[in-house]
């Protein structure tokens, strides 16, 4: 069962960008409700670089990022058993801090969800959680998020203002500006776009773009033209299994293995 | 179509590259008969036949354009990946080719007139040889692109190396030939010139080879060849001496 | 035009005929009622209703009956409110899908539907009887007993809409808030609420509105008083009370003021739904 994860070299893609894994999987195995959902995962993520997942519903491309930060466990009746370390720690274990984890690892989720505040309290209210901050560095802080979320110019006159009276596309960003404000140093992004327009779309890949000089990005999406885009490398999942993962050049222009190469040629069925 | 066996899920786009596909195989099949009208229109010495020949290369042109079409609307609606891609890709480079070879043909054909002007020279059947080479190069890469066959496209592509070593042996019987008598040397310069456009013809069908190589494997192919084109060696010109 | 277009078209006018004329009959009722209380009322509506006290019979007014009424309602709020807010929370947060809070919200939709005088006679077994017996019967029927049955009708129907609206609010506000470290009480407390804020202001609304009408846990609770009470360990009287015993008077003058009194509370009624209907639409949080 774990034979395709064995047969792609996890080592492989992370020596093709030629830099150090931030995040190591290791014989990821993740249940829900006795399903077994991923079937033993391996993989090295790559420290700032972007790194996609592509693969077809149900395929635990989603289950796999909500691992990354363990906030599948706000549910009752799901368990992940395997290795996840980051920085050499493995983060599954239950004596690595929630808070701590979160501080390190951000998420952003398909739907914008902003909180029912002003723009400014929106991204003051998580860095208030984690650090004491003076008045004055909370406003350098909120300000430097937004501004690092492509967001600033377009806010800054109304951070009194309610969140919800933002674009969707504003939303996603000052979502994002939320995860980065904590200084966090991999971000997840689930399907980040999937609610957006073209244009709001095309804004966030930029600000991908933008954000891997300092973040380490894993992004999950159906898009496939949207993982070409913007990653470095990609994995392809395919019925709870790491199929392959490699640079994303090579995924898409000469996969290694037929099942990546039907899925993303659209030969899927 | 390309390396995997299943179709895609939307009909349509099967039936474009399969189209796709044809319309190269059909391009490639009329290059070859142009050459090969142009060497018989030598041998008949039939100035209003080699016309029809230079005007047919039109067809080719714009078969051509037609497939630089359906690629451009490929890789606009479609979004082609991995295969498919390679696929598409190398059509529109096969499709170069292959027009490159449409007019060398048609100039083969264009020299034939002022050849038949003057008095028949000996050397005419090398000429011959040399084309048939060049056509069936030609025509075993296009059975490779069709089959996707990237060995059977190996194979052309080193071959490649009979052609131009016939090539570099007339260039050296030609040499003889005006050396023997000045009266032959515009007959012979324009055979030279023939002979020259029919080795290029190969070397596209080489381009061919690559192209279908890396459309199958994903890979460049760069291995080494033995080149058998000798006659821009300094060597060479001594030979003559 | 084909006969099945015509066939739907005949259909279509038919169940659109049909909807409208349930939708008047039930407004005409509405109205109806206004009117009759308005009209039969009309004679006693005079400031004196709001200002003399029932005491003095067909001479006074309601006074005492609605400072009963806004006292026992606003203990009955004020105990309902916090404790079947806290309750829905538990709820929708933290019981949600387990067996022990789906058989609660079960127990709180019986709660929901049990009749109001069995809150009264539990009221006056658990509240007046003891107080009675302690204070000597110094203390029997009071305010405060009538205002604790009135929150023990509108707690369920604050656990009800408070789990509802929480609920309504999507998992991923939660799953957003959490994976920024937040705890999850902090994430109920300062972010669920107020994404839900609106519609549970509603349900205490609607809470106030179905208690203001409410008779019988009264009787056995806050009993009555024809003078005017203020502190809640006194006897009370309330408009409801005050309707019925005047209705069953046999006297004409006192039917006037018990209609005059039931279109005080009808009016109330009306102004706490719309209230209640404006809050709900301008603050709507749409997460869709």
């Amino acid at each position: 069962m774990t034979d395709s994860a064995l047969a792609t070299n996890p080592a492989q893609a992370a020596a093709a960008s030629a830099v150090a894994p931030k995040l190591t999987v290791r014989d990821l195995h993740f249940y829900y409700n006795g399903f077994h959902a991923l079937k033993g995962i391996a993989m090295d993520i790559p420290e700032k670089k972007v790194t996609a997942i592509i693969g077809p519903s149900g395929c635990g491309k989603s289950t796999l990022l909500r691992i990354f930060n363990r906030i599948y466990a706000i549910y009752p009746k799901l368990e992940a058993k395997g290795e996840i370390t980051l920085d050499g720690e493995n983060i599954l274990d239950p004596r690595y801090s929630m808070n701590r984890l979160r501080s390190k690892v951000g998420m952003v989720f398909q739907k914008p969800v902003p909180f029912p505040m002003t723009i400014f309290e929106n991204v003051a209210y998580g860095i208030r959680h984690h650090e004491k901050l003076s008045k004055a560095d909370m406003s350098d802080r909120v300000e430097k998020a937004l501004r690092s979320a492509a967001l600033w110019d377009e806010v800054k006159d109304k951070l009194k203002n309610n969140a919800l009276g933002l674009s969707g596309g504003q939303q996603q960003r000052l979502c994002i500006a939320r995860a980065i404000a904590l200084k966090p140093e991999v971000l997840l992004l689930d399907e980040p776009t999937s609610a957006l327009d073209p244009i709001a779309t095309s804004r966030i890949e930029q600000l991908v773009e933008e954000l891997k000089s300092e973040f380490t990005i894993v992004i999950v999406t159906h898009n496939m033209q949207q993982a070409a885009r913007v990653s470095d490398l990609t994995a392809f999942m395919y019925m709870g299994e790491l199929i392959e993962f490699d640079v994303t050049e090579k995924i898409f222009t000469k996969p290694g293995k037929k099942q990546t190469e039907d899925y993303i040629t659209g030969r899927f069925g | 179509m390309s390396g995997s066996g299943k179709d895609h899920i939307i009909k349509s786009y099967d039936d474009e590259l399969t189209r796709l596909t044809g319309e190269i195989v059909r391009m490639g099949e009329l290059a070859v008969s142009q050459l090969e009208a142009a060497l018989d229109v030598v041998e008949r010495r039939d100035e209003r036949a080699a016309q029809r020949v230079v005007g047919n290369d039109d067809a080719i042109d714009q078969l051509e354009q037609e497939i630089s079409h359906d690629v451009v609307r490929l890789l606009a609606l479609r979004a082609p990946m991995a295969g498919d891609l390679r696929n598409v890709f190398a059509a529109l480079r096969i499709a170069a080719d292959i027009e490159r070879i449409g007019d060398y043909a048609a100039n083969v054909a264009k020299r034939s007139i002022p050849l038949s002007m003057v008095a028949p020279v000996g050397p005419v059947g090398g000429l011959e040889h040399l084309a048939e080479l060049a056509a069936n190069e030609v025509r075993e890469v296009l059975h490779a692109y069709r089959d996707r066959d990237a060995e059977r496209a190996y194979q052309v592509w080193k071959d490649d190396v009979v052609l131009d070593e016939a090539y570099t042996g007339y260039f050296r019987q030609l040499l003889t030939y005006m050396m023997e008598d000045p009266r032959n040397i515009t007959p012979c310069t324009h055979l030279l010139f023939m002979a020259k456009n029919i080795e290029r013809i190969g070397d596209h069908a080489t381009n061919i080879a690559e192209n279908v190589w890396f459309q199958v494997t994903g890979e460049p192919l760069n291995k080494q060849r033995s080149k058998g084109d000798f006659t821009s060696n300094p060597e060479m010109t001594k030979l003559g001496e | 035009m084909s006969s099945l277009y015509l066939r739907r078209r005949i259909t279509n006018w038919l169940a659109m005929g049909l909807s409208t004329l349930a939708t008047l009959i039930g407004l005409a009722f509405l109205a109806w009622i206004l009117w009759e209380t308005l009209r039969q009322g009309i004679s006693a509506l005079h400031l004196s209703l709001f200002t003399k006290i029932t005491a003095n019979g067909a001479d006074g007014g309601l006074a005492n009956a609605m400072v009963g009424s806004l006292i026992i309602n606003f203990i009955g709020i004020a105990i309902a409110t916090p404790i079947g807010v806290m309750a829905g929370m538990w709820l929708a947060e933290y019981a949600n899908r387990t067996k022990l809070g789906e058989s609660i919200r079960f127990l709180n939709d019986i709660l929901l539907s049990a009749p109001s005088i069995v809150m009264g006679l539990f009221v006056y077994t658990i509240i007046v009887l003891p107080s009675t017996a302690i204070t000597n019967g110094s203390t029997t029927f009071s305010g405060f007993a009538g205002g604790v049955a009135l929150a023990l009708i509108a707690l369920p129907v604050i656990v009800r809409t408070t789990d509802e609206m929480l609920r309504l609010v999507p998992s991923t506000l939660r799953e957003a808030a959490l994976s920024l470290g937040v705890p999850q009480w902090k994430l109920t407390m300062q972010i669920l609420i107020r994404a839900a804020r609106s519609g549970i202001i509603t349900g205490v609304l609607l809470a106030l509105a179905r208690i203001s009408g409410e008779t019988a846990p009264l009787l056995f609770t806050a009993f009555g008083n024809n003078y005017m009470a203020l502190n809640p360990i006194d006897k009370m009287s309330s408009l409801p009370q005050i309707i019925y015993q005047y209705a069953n008077d046999p006297g004409a003058d006192l039917h006037a003021m018990a209609w005059a009194g039931a279109f005080v509370v009808t009016m109330f009624v009306l102004l706490l739904s719309l209230a209640s209907r404006l809050l709900f639409s301008r603050n709507k949080v749409s997460h869709d």
